[in-house]
């Protein structure tokens, strides 16, 4: 029981759980990321490294986040285009929580949080609602048959796994042929009905993610809220590991939420996805 | 300044920046044909990634033979990114180049699923056709 008060205390110490964990994250994402652009990450890490070590208590100013800042810039200035779409998040994060560091006011902090999540998720319902490829279901029905989604509950299936290699082999058959010729390929389905289920999930997804994203702006500390933002995390990691983003997704709830069993929820989603990441089970 | 003032820049400032970078990937989305996977405007998972569109030369060229050579595999990658007629004329005229041939004809055809039929084709988004005028 004495673990269980102490488990209870760390979690209610504010935001500083939350800032652990986002730490923690960091941590993982930019050491797997250093080996993009790294002749450019070395001056940075390595200047960063002797600061923060010579002078870390003779400084008011966040080394640690301000390195890591500056090596999230470093991959924007030179993939662009090319870093994932959590890389932008995680950097507005960062920078809410940098200037939390010198204004001191939680209350900012927690509302740049709020207000990044609900943009995100706000984001991805605009970007769906304009793919014609994602609102008639196309896109889940050429993802579930191709395998690249569901591909746990995927394996205790293993006709399914069979239909997924036989489509697998159809496209990269079609891949080598001149496209002009106008040769096709006929997808085979992995259940019957999974055009109608494609097209039915690509709904639930849009009106789920909608309802998330008006709660956390509504009421952004209510446990109802961030049982609903649990239960789309924890969709989306069965639907496909991406494990970072969803680690950011729980960290920020971890921010506004104030429920004990909830923020344990969020602990537990980051610490796993955390784990899945540097084990590169799951997408970083 | 004043503290309300003060308050709500500090609460603001950052979510708006994030919402100018959307603002940036929407336009490149609309007008240079950038892949809505990436940019900065999460709209990942709304349509078939774009490394699924596919470059195809006439004439025989492989595609993955040219890929040996990193400029032109990184050009490619970006056409991928966004198959649009400036970056389409920028890479034949690399490989153009390269190679040391006459001419290119130098095509980028995305991929089109229909979930009622399964029927998975090709469509032709755009292509140019460039001759060496130094050969």
């Amino acid at each position: 029981m004495r673990y269980l008060e102490d488990i209870k205390s760390k979690l209610y110490e504010g935001n500083k759980v939350a800032i652990q964990m986002l730490l923690l994250i960091l941590g993982v994402y930019v050491f797997i990321m250093s080996q993009f652009n790294s002749i450019w990450k070395v001056p940075i890490l390595f200047l960063g490294l002797l600061i923060w070590f010579f002078l870390r208590d003779k400084t008011k100013h966040p080394i640690i986040w301000l390195v890591f800042l500056a090596l999230l810039l470093c991959d924007f200035w030179h993939s662009y285009f090319w870093v994932a779409n959590h890389h932008f998040m995680i950097t507005f994060v960062v920078l809410s929580v940098i200037a939390y560091m010198y204004h001191q006011h939680k209350g900012v902090l927690q509302k740049n949080i709020q207000i990044i999540l609900v943009i995100v998720i706000l984001t991805s319902i605009v970007q769906k609602l304009m793919s014609d490829q994602f609102t008639s279901g196309n896109f889940y029905y050429f993802m579930i048959n191709k395998g690249a989604l569901f591909q746990f509950i995927m394996k205790f299936f293993p006709e399914s796994l069979d239909i997924v290699q036989s489509n697998s082999e159809s496209y990269l058959n079609l891949w080598e042929t001149n496209p002009n010729d106008g040769q096709t390929i006929v997808f085979k389905n992995i259940t019957p009905n999974i055009g109608y289920v494609s097209l039915l999930f690509a709904k639930i997804t849009i009106a789920f993610e909608f309802i998330v994203a008006m709660a956390i702006l509504w009421k952004p500390k209510r446990a109802w809220v961030h049982i609903l933002l649990v239960l789309m995390i924890l969709g989306i990691l069965i639907t496909r590991l991406e494990t970072a983003f969803m680690a950011m997704l729980a960290s920020c709830g971890l921010f506004l939420c104030s429920n004990f069993k909830l923020k344990l929820s969020y602990v537990l989603i980051v610490l796993g996805c955390v784990t899945l990441m540097v084990t590169k089970l799951g997408y970083h | 300044m004043n503290d309300t003032i003060k308050r709500q820049l500090l609460n603001y400032t950052i979510p708006a920046f994030m919402v100018i970078v959307i603002i940036v990937q929407l336009f490149l989305v609309h007008t240079k044909q950038l892949s809505r996977w990436k940019g900065g405007g999460y709209g990942m998972y709304t349509e078939i990634h774009y490394s699924h569109n596919q470059i195809y030369i006439q004439d025989g060229i492989s595609v993955d033979s040219l890929e040996k050579d990193m400029d032109i595999k990184e050009a490619f990658k970006l056409l991928r990114l966004m198959p649009n007629n400036n970056h389409l004329e920028k890479v034949a005229k690399l490989v153009l180049k390269k190679t040391q041939r006459d001419s290119i004809h130098m095509q980028i055809w995305k991929p089109k699923i229909d979930s009622k039929s399964g029927l998975y084709t090709r469509v032709l988004i755009d292509e140019v056709y460039l001759k060496n005028i130094n050969p």
